[in-house]
């Protein structure tokens, strides 16, 4: 746990302008083994401190690693933020006033799931999944199995008052399977278990992983039997996992306001109609559907109280994420998405747990509803575009004739412009599901939260002709 | 350049040895660690001003440590001797609950060196300067474009390698670098965004005068209104030098590295002699090379980097393997673990090279999911043009292309005389046939 020494750098020094001042601690522990052999074995703690000065409009940061009991090294982070926003207000005269102070508050969040987790527990359930895999599937070429677990712990004062003591714990397993094709040709399945949490509560013993562990090499040999999907537009249903990354790929970027100002397409359909009336968006701060949000933020970064952000409702695009400063612009509410991921960086506008609300459609139906299509069930990464135009990498699907799931599908990329592609979603399934492994990148890599229901859509597929 | 062992940071000097000594004193049999400390000095520029100036002093330690080729490793970011005490008996821990792993080692003794490049200090009234003329020229020569982002960093830092059989190798470096990500836009319109990056020792270089950043904003001012077209066909791919960086490092991971050796998947894992791609294609790995200052000449387990060819003239010389990838695969530890990656011109003048294709496309960004480990990819052709009759002519969106690594380096069928540089690579024009291109 973080000592708590910046109420001692406050008392003594007190602030001079807007400042977040902040100290960081992100615990990581990664343990891999590739075909039976321990190929990283390896713990680590980056720690430090680091503060942001506002001058007239214009931002200074500094961080130092070394974050200890020495005031002086504190003032001494501190001095070179506000050295730096006194160098650039210098230069851009901007002249623009403080932010509006925030109302003082103390908050403490997820402090008590800090529950330390010894290297050889992790590198045990790593080596009993991996010896299950290794007796029970005859006929892989190679087989990887990784555990990462990654705790963020912050500690915020803000010269209006705020201050923020959070624990967010995330643990993850990772296995990748890869089998031949009948040419030789090398066909992997990749799946990931876990999200928050702290690695003892959420892997108590590795055989309740062995039934996803079947499923999953069941649907390798599956894929490494199946075929190339049909290039072009596709009716395709899209299960949880495709439907987060498409709200967080495909809408999510185009909403943050600092992307809005740039010009994304999110800026000329505000309060118009960019999905189906079946579609609703929201970016969850920390609790949703009476449960913790995959990466809950109670206060962001900049002390701001976070609450959830709706994007779309009911298909009208109706709100973005900010943070203080795109607020004021746009003459909203900031409701907590400047995050930053270390110590060393900066607040910049982040989602954090995006996700498509439940519609009324059973999956069942869904599918039956197809004729010829796809049921796409995994996804790997995706990209957003300024024009609203995304794609994702599909590993694992199938196709859909006369309403039966047929043959598994290679692997495939979808793409299409986000809002046309909302705007065919004719059925939305009743089940959310969330995934909590992934990171997004802007500047910065972070943790996020995507979460959605099945949907099902018409969209462009990258297959073979 | 290239010195005799040196470290100005007596600091590093002292947490490297005190590594090094906690690592026997506990029991290891052999033990390694990797110590640096940076300042990095960051102008940054969104949303239509100069937002930033940011400052981060960071300091790192990596160690590892064998007990009985067991293996344990950790991170932290202090040199505080109380702080490493405690790293070094957490990777202690570590390495009791592993199992055995034969392959495993660290960089035997060889010549202790140092390298060094570039300045220490930023200069912060320099790249303020840059980065204000930057915007100026592109104003008036490209008013379409908006960035949304430039950040402009001189990172400096001094690193230190060290282990228990007394290898010792350091790096002292400071280069400046800009990033920045750019659209196009007119009349409500935007183009998709673009991007670059370059690495370089002077910040008082006009940035806009290069011809490949000139040729990239030209080509988003051109990208605004693009259009789509319906089915798909089988054609030629032109493949521009920043994009088919990005289709290297793909080669790279799922054939050529530690990770697809190890496993077995990488299909070229028993080519090396074998003709793998047009003879057209020559990809080298740089370390170093006075119009790469990017490149690295340290690998990162403790060896000098050297140039290392992988491709001559479509044969696969080398793999891109580590010492321990090296151990576990039975093959050679390759000269250069990572690097900058160049690959070599060919005959074709760039507008011969568009104007022999009847229909295809110009890609310049490619934007897809993680190839298979066969090399299987498809994905959007971002920032990419329709070729037709050897003429470019329109600008396309919504367009995804689909085939495979392997056969996109065996179907190269001609490679342009001219190159771009990055600062990390030096890559030409490549033209692949046979890739599936469709539309809507």
């Amino acid at each position: 746990m973080l000592q708590d020494y910046l109420q001692a750098y406050v008392n003594k020094y007190g602030f001079s302008g807007y400042t977040e001042l902040r100290a960081q601690q992100n615990r990581n522990r990664g343990v891999m083994m590739l075909n039976g052999s321990l190929t990283a074995n390896t713990s680590g703690t980056s720690r430090g401190l680091s503060a942001r000065v506002v001058k007239g409009g214009a931002y200074g940061f500094a961080s130092g690693t070394g974050y200890g009991d020495n005031l002086e090294a504190i003032a001494r982070v501190v001095q070179t933020a506000t050295s730096n926003a006194t160098f650039l207000d210098s230069r851009v005269q901007r002249g623009k006033p403080d932010f509006p102070a925030n109302a003082p508050f103390v908050r403490k969040d997820g402090l008590e799931h800090d529950l330390p987790v010894e290297q050889s527990y992790l590198l045990g359930i790593v080596d009993e999944l991996d010896s299950y895999i290794a007796e029970r599937f005859p006929r892989l070429l190679s087989r990887r199995v990784f555990a990462r677990v990654l705790d963020m712990e912050k500690l915020l004062y803000t010269s209006d008052g705020v201050v923020s003591h959070s624990y967010v714990p995330r643990s993850n397993i990772y296995v990748v399977l890869t089998t031949q094709d009948k040419d030789g040709q090398p066909v992997e399945h990749f799946k990931v278990m876990g999200g928050y949490g702290n690695f003892l509560n959420k892997f108590p013993n590795a055989q309740d992983l062995f039934g996803q562990l079947e499923k999953q090499y069941e649907q390798l040999i599956l894929k490494a039997e199946g075929v190339y999907a049909k290039p072009g537009i596709q009716t395709v249903i899209l299960d949880s996992d495709l439907a987060g990354i498409l709200a967080h790929e495909a809408v999510g970027h185009t909403v943050e306001a600092d992307f809005v100002e740039t010009g994304s397409v999110g800026g000329p359909m505000f309060g118009k109609q960019v999905a189906s009336e079946k579609v609703s968006l929201v970016d969850i701060a920390h609790t949703a559907f009476g449960k913790l949000a995959p990466v809950p933020v109670f206060v962001d970064d900049e002390g701001t109280l976070a609450q959830d952000q709706m994007l779309i409702e009911n298909g009208i695009l109706t709100g973005y994420m900010h943070n203080k400063e795109s607020a004021l612009k746009f003459g909203h509410t900031p409701n907590g998405n400047a995050r930053a991921y270390e110590f060393s960086d900066e607040p910049l506008i982040r989602m954090r747990n995006t996700c498509i609300l439940p519609g009324t459609d059973k999956l069942e139906d869904m599918i039956e509803s197809v004729e010829d299509g796809y049921f796409f069930t995994d996804m790997n990464n995706g990209q957003a575009d300024s024009t609203g135009e995304f794609m994702f990498g599909v590993p694992m699907g199938f196709e859909i004739k006369h309403g039966k799931l047929g043959r598994a599908v290679k692997d495939t990329t979808v793409s299409g412009v986000a809002f046309e592609v909302l705007k065919t979603a004719d059925m939305v399934s009743d089940t959310v599901t969330w995934t909590n492994s992934g990171m997004c990148g802007k500047k910065q890599m972070i943790p996020v939260g995507m979460g959605g229901p099945a949907i099902k859509v018409q969209i462009n597929v990258g297959g073979r002709a | 350049m290239k010195q005799a062992f040196e470290v100005k940071d007596k600091a590093l000097l002292e947490a490297a040895e005190l590594i090094l000594a906690e690592v026997k004193a506990i029991g290891a049999d052999e033990g390694e660690t990797w110590v640096s400390r940076n300042a990095l000095t960051e102008l940054y520029y969104e949303l239509g001003k100069v937002s930033m100036v940011r400052t981060v002093f960071s300091d790192k330690v990596s160690l590892k440590l064998l007990k009985d080729k067991r293996k344990g490793s950790t991170t932290l970011n202090s040199f505080n001797p109380g702080d490493i005490r405690l790293a070094v008996r957490e990777a202690w821990q570590a390495a009791q609950s592993a199992a055995p792993d034969e392959a495993e080692g660290i960089a035997e003794l060889q010549e202790n060196l140092s390298f060094c490049a570039g300045e220490e200090q930023p200069n912060l009234d320099a790249m303020y300067g840059q980065l204000d003329q930057l915007l100026k020229d592109v104003r008036q020569d490209f008013p379409k474009i908006s960035f949304d982002s430039i950040g402009i960093e001189h990172n400096f830092g001094e690193k230190l390698y060290a282990n228990t059989n007394g290898v010792r190798l350091s790096d002292r470096r400071g280069v400046y670098q800009l990033s920045n990500m750019f659209m196009a836009k007119e009349e409500g319109k935007t183009s998709s965004f673009n991007y670059f990056a370059t690495v370089y020792e002077n910040p008082s270089d006009r940035v806009c005068k290069e011809s490949r950043v000139r040729r990239l904003l030209d080509e988003s001012q051109r990208q605004i209104v693009t259009e789509q077209f319906e089915g798909s066909f089988e054609g030629d791919v032109v493949v521009t030098p920043g994009c088919l960086e990005n289709i290297l490092a793909f080669v790279a991971e799922n054939y050529l590295e530690d990770g697809a050796l190890i496993s077995g998947t990488s299909p070229w894992k028993d080519k090396i002699g074998a003709q793998v791609a047009s003879p057209l294609i020559n990809f080298e790995l740089i370390a170093e090379d006075p119009n790469l200052p990017g490149a690295s000449q340290l690998s990162g387990d403790g060896y000098v980097a050297e140039n290392m060819p992988l491709i001559e003239q479509g044969v696969l010389k080398n793999f891109i393997l580590s010492r321990y990838g090296a151990a576990r695969t039975g093959l050679p530890r390759s000269q250069n673990s990572g690097g900058s990656f160049v690959l070599g011109n060919g005959a074709t003048p760039l507008e011969e090279l568009i104007s022999g294709v009847k229909k295809g496309i110009l890609m310049g960004r490619f934007s897809g999911g993680s190839p298979s480990p066969a090399g299987d990819l498809s994905g959007v052709a971002k920032n990419s043009f329709l070729i037709e009759n050897g003429q470019v002519t329109k600008p396309l969106s919504e367009v995804m292309i689909s085939g495979n690594l392997a056969n996109m380096l065996r179907d190269t069928v001609a490679v342009s005389q001219e190159r771009e540089n990055s600062g990390y690579w030096l890559l030409p024009w490549i033209r692949v046939s046979g890739i599936t291109i469709s539309g809507k």
